[in-house]
């Protein structure tokens, strides 16, 4: 997980976790093979996110359960028990549409458009949010889902890339896999799942010597057109969205007696930031020199909180 | 490739209306030099009432729209001359449209199926593609009309090309026979000469006496030269052409294709410049100066001995196996053959087969995975085709061989002898990788369809039937194999002396070997019949049983596919190509959970040569399985060689079994390549890399590679702890 520079990160840090919301739904298949394929993701990702112990609150619709009337129900009582300091997570897995002026996703029974999921979510509390539409037609949805303090990704760049998709596998994939988490901070960030997910997608294609159907996309600022990439300004959010995270960092960040440590662990972890950014101007032996001085200091600061 | 065939050639006999000059008139003139004359007769053609004439007018003065207006005009009347539409195609052909130029040939002889000329037409077109039918449309035409000398003069460039010196010889007589001023005719003559390592002056005296500005005839030797593998004798002729005649588009677009041949840029990029803004537009032209503007994406990596281009994309991976290989093949030929090399090899690698192919435009032969010029080697990236497709490695051991036998013998090689070689060595280097008899080859065998050795090349430049130019590299390389079994590898390299001082292939057996060549050709095809006599007799039935073998593991009866598969092995156990027997009983075997049968089985497909990388994975996969570690290794080792590309998790793999094996130089080449595959976990990559050379004992390495991990991912809690002890150690 990318650190930003401005400080933000210390800002979290130290306090006690927030929980993390996460609804995941599957929702029709049309076909047999798609309704297994579509459970089987949702399935995973409950258990993966119900691994992450007590602040992990997971609700996980599919097969006959994936209705309009069960989502909103369930977005209904995430709204009413989440915090504003909380982090919630939708995953939208399966088939969509787009009639050129309304995505819709589909669910057993009634379909519902890409404006209703966005109200629905407008009505949870949760400050940070992270909204996934693993579906066919996807980027058809991200207008009306752009949000500030929103990450929205969606599985297609527009909603007339209308074959299904595998963006889901790859992004369950991200989650179960520990090369996802690239920076080895122990958390697998929206950012990284996302950089893995389209990886493995994209070689997908190139392995099966098919033309890529889809290109996945994002946009975390709110506004304009999603990007594929990081850059000016898209990124900084789900940089810092951590969707998972992974072994003893789910337990160091609420022990008291290593606040002193966790601090001077940040602020040498900030420090490396800051002479990766400014690498470029500087002398190639000053930045070596630092950069291996603050490594081995952070080093051993690790091993003390590793104790 | 444009032929030399003039404008001026084929010219028709046709009735003049109220001018006073004819077509053939204005371009007897410019054949012999007299330009101004010329134009002015075309001027005057161009003035006519007849559109035919107005159409050789307009071409005449290359205004080639207005001219092709004008035949247009010319033909559309349904009782229009048959002759028209042979000169409309020739314009075409001249034009770089072959494929409208054969049509309009066909039109003519529906019209007229005695017209020699439109044969002629014909076997021109054919000829620009090494069709072998190129000959069968000459010899037609000669038949139709023996006085014509232009079908004489495309009969001896066609014998020449296919290395008929003597046919080539006696074609141009007859020529110059019919016409004294007959210049191509001449020019084969000069080329004679010239492959002969004689003087071609008197013939260019002779030129020159009727046209002393006739390029077409410098760069006529010039491609005969090229096609000898005289490369730079080729540049010095196409040089000498556009000194002749500097208006000769067609000669500076070829020099500065056989200038990039030979490694240059700038001169190319001019020189083609120059061609292209002067409206000589045909593909080779375009994509040769498509390529020069690609290079800015390539990496130049030099060194004492060797110049490689890579992809920049790829330059990180395949250096670590592509400039290592080269390297050893350098030493090792050296030490073969005798000789060392002067100057650097350039070895060029394409990652977009397009690229590459702009490098074999108008050359025979296969030209598909890989070309020689000189000291310059051209071949395709792994990634430009599909995996299993070829083995980079074999290509490069082969195309080496090309280097080291063309400098060897200055170029006089006969062509069958330094591909057969080429093909042998790739044999030497791995028994895996030798020379594998194809069904096109074994129903060649069977049908009796081998060639004599003193006439094998020409199963390589004109083939007779489609598979001719693949059995006759199976043939070329199995001679070799045959002469080294039966007498032994020094001979080969004293037909190589032999070639070197212009003995022709009879004397270098005879020299070499104490034979006759026709004594050769018996001794080698008993050889090959024992080798491969009841595989071909039994052809049939092998093709038989194997489709019966695809269809039962269709079906999934793999017990039938047990039981027949050995005997389907069995008639031709070198099968390894798409479905083939020991990949359909090792999936027979992996449904019935007998993993040491299948691996059994897919162990035989790859000493036979099969380089599917998946199938080898697979193979690993029980391999490691089984505890045989270092087979496992062995067998991704192999797909190295085939594809080693995109494929992050081979090298990974590899890389833990062969540290895990203390082979540590082949664990950190393998964890180099894993980070030049651009991971999505480079700190792991980088982390894995450092542990490598930890265990080699290459503590600065180790440092270096865990701070690059380190850097991307500063909490990294493995490589905190190899950084930690580093740092103690230090301290």
């Amino acid at each position: 997980m990318r650190r930003a520079l401005l400080l933000l990160a210390s800002l979290l840090a130290l306090q006690a976790r927030a929980a993390t919301y996460y609804v995941t739904v599957s929702g029709l298949g049309g076909e047999p093979d798609y309704e297994q394929r579509f459970a089987a993701e949702a399935k995973d990702l409950d258990k993966v996110f119900k691994a992450g112990g007590s602040a992990a609150q997971v609700y996980t619709l599919s097969g006959t359960q994936a209705t309009a009337a069960q989502l909103k129900e369930t977005l209904a009582t995430v709204a009413r028990s989440a915090k504003p300091e909380d982090d919630f997570v939708l995953i939208l897995i399966g088939h969509g549409s787009f009639d050129n002026v309304e995505y819709k996703f589909n669910l057993v029974g009634p379909d519902l458009t890409g404006a209703e999921i966005a109200a629905l979510c407008d009505r949870v509390p949760a400050r940070r949010q992270l909204v996934v539409v693993a579906t066919s037609a996807s980027g058809g949805a991200l207008a009306a889902l752009e949000r500030t303090g929103r990450g929205v990704i969606a599985a297609t760049k527009s909603g007339t890339e209308k074959n299904a998709v595998v963006f889901g596998r790859y992004w369950v994939e991200a989650l179960q896999d520990s090369a996802a988490d690239t920076d080895k901070s122990d958390a697998v960030s929206a950012m990284e799942a996302f950089t893995y997910a389209t990886k493995k997608t994209a070689a997908f294609y190139d392995s099966q010597k098919r033309i890529a159907t889809e290109h996945a996309v994002f946009d975390d600022i709110g506004r304009g057109e999603a990007v594929r990439e990081a850059g000016g300004g898209q990124g900084t959010l789900m940089s810092n969205f951590t969707v998972l995270r992974l072994g003893a960092s789910q337990q160091a960040a609420n022990d008291p007696a290593r606040r002193a440590l966790l601090a001077k662990k940040e602020e040498l972890e900030q420090k490396i930031d800051m002479l990766k950014y400014q690498k470029a101007a500087m002398d190639p032996q000053d930045y070596r020199k630092q950069l291996t001085d603050a490594l081995v200091e952070l080093a051993k600061t690790q091993q003390e909180l590793d104790k | 490739m444009t032929r030399a065939l003039t404008a001026a050639s084929l010219l028709l006999a046709c009735a003049a209306p109220a001018l006073a000059a004819v077509p053939a008139d204005c371009w007897t003139m410019r054949k012999h030099g007299h330009r101004p004359e010329a134009e002015k007769c075309f001027d005057g053609l161009t003035q006519s009432s007849d559109a035919y004439f107005r159409a050789e007018g307009f071409w005449g003065l290359e205004e080639w729209q207005a001219a092709n207006e004008q035949f247009r005009l010319a033909t559309q009347a349904a009782a229009s001359k048959a002759p028209y539409k042979v000169r409309w195609g020739l314009l075409l052909h001249e034009r770089f449209n072959n494929a409208q130029a054969a049509d309009l040939f066909h039109e003519a002889l529906a019209k007229d199926p005695a017209n020699a000329d439109a044969y002629i037409g014909l076997a021109t077109v054919s000829a620009d593609g090494f069709d072998g039918k190129a000959m069968a449309y000459a010899a037609k035409a000669v038949e139709l009309d023996p006085k014509l000398a232009k079908a004489h003069e495309l009969m001896a460039t066609l014998a020449l090309e296919n290395d008929d010196r003597f046919a080539a010889a006696a074609e141009a007589d007859k020529a110059l026979a019919l016409e004294s001023d007959a210049l191509d005719a001449m020019a084969i003559h000069a080329a004679l000469e010239l492959i002969a390592d004689k003087s071609p002056d008197a013939w260019f005296a002779k030129m020159n006496a009727i046209n002393a500005n006739y390029g077409e005839g410098y760069a006529a030797v010039a491609h005969h030269l090229e096609l000898h593998y005289r490369y730079d004798d080729a540049v010095v002729y196409l040089r000498k052409a556009v000194a002749a005649d500097p208006r000769l588009w067609s000669a500076h677009s070829a020099l500065g294709i056989e200038l990039m041949r030979l490694g240059k840029e700038d001169e190319p990029l001019k020189e083609l410049e120059l061609s292209y803004n002067n409206e000589y537009r045909d593909a080779a032209t375009v994509n040769s100066l498509r390529l020069l503007d690609s290079y800015k994406n390539f990496d130049v990596l030099r060194d004492d001995t060797t110049v490689v281009k890579f992809n920049k994309q790829e330059t990180a991976l395949l250096r670590l196996y592509m400039q290592t290989e080269l390297h050893t093949i350098l030493a090792t030929y050296e030490k073969k053959y005798k000789m060392h090399l002067d100057g650097q090899v350039q070895v060029e690698v394409y990652p977009d087969h397009e690229d590459f192919a702009v490098r074999t435009m108008g050359m025979p032969g296969l030209g598909a995975l890989g070309v020689t010029f000189g000291q310059v080697v051209a071949m395709d990236s792994p990634s430009a085709r599909k995996p299993g497709d070829f083995n980079w490695g074999a290509t490069l051991w082969h195309e080496m061989s090309h280097v080291f036998i063309i400098t060897a013998t200055h170029g006089r090689v006969p062509r069958w002898f330094t591909e057969g070689l080429a093909v042998h060595e790739e044999g030497e280097r791995s028994a895996e990788w030798a020379n594998r008899v194809t069904p096109d080859v074994l129903v060649a065998i069977r049908d009796k369809k081998l060639l004599p050795v003193a006439k094998l090349d020409r199963g390589f430049v004109y083939p007779e039937y489609p598979s001719q130019v693949l059995v006759s590299y199976f043939q070329a390389g199995s001679i070799c194999d045959f002469i080294k079994a039966t007498w032994n590898e020094d001979k080969l390299l004293g037909m190589v002396h032999s070639y070197a001082v212009l003995k022709s292939t009879p004397d270098a057996i005879q020299e070499n070997l104490g034979v006759t060549a026709e004594e050769f050709d018996k001794q080698f095809l008993l050889w090959i019949d024992k080798k491969y006599g009841a595989e071909a007799a039994h052809f049939d039935e092998w093709r038989k049983g194997l489709k019966g073998l695809v269809a039962a593991s269709e079906a999934q009866q793999y017990d039938a596919v047990l039981a027949e598969g050995p005997a389907v092995v069995a008639l031709n156990p070198e099968y390894v190509d798409d479905a083939n027997a020991y990949e359909l009983m090792a999936a027979a075997d992996k449904a019935k959970n007998d993993s040491k049968a299948e691996a059994a089985a897919l162990t035989l497909y790859m000493h036979q040569g099969g380089q599917s990388p998946a199938v080898l994975k697979r193979l690993a996969e029980l391999e490691k399985t089984a505890g045989q570690d270092v087979e496992a290794a062995a067998t991704l080792a192999r797909i190295n060689y085939i594809y080693p590309v995109k494929d992050e998790a081979l090298h990974r793999e590899l890389g833990d079994l062969l540290l895990a094996q203390k082979n540590y130089d082949g664990a950190i080449r393998e964890d180099q390549a894993v980070i030049a595959s651009h991971p999505l976990d480079q700190a792991g990559a980088a982390f894995h890399l450092a542990e490598a050379y930890m265990a080699a004992g290459q503590k600065d390495k180790a440092e270096e590679s865990v701070l690059q991990a380190l850097e991307v991912a500063p909490g990294y809690k493995p490589a905190q702890k190899l950084l930690l002890e580093l740092n103690a150690k230090t301290n």
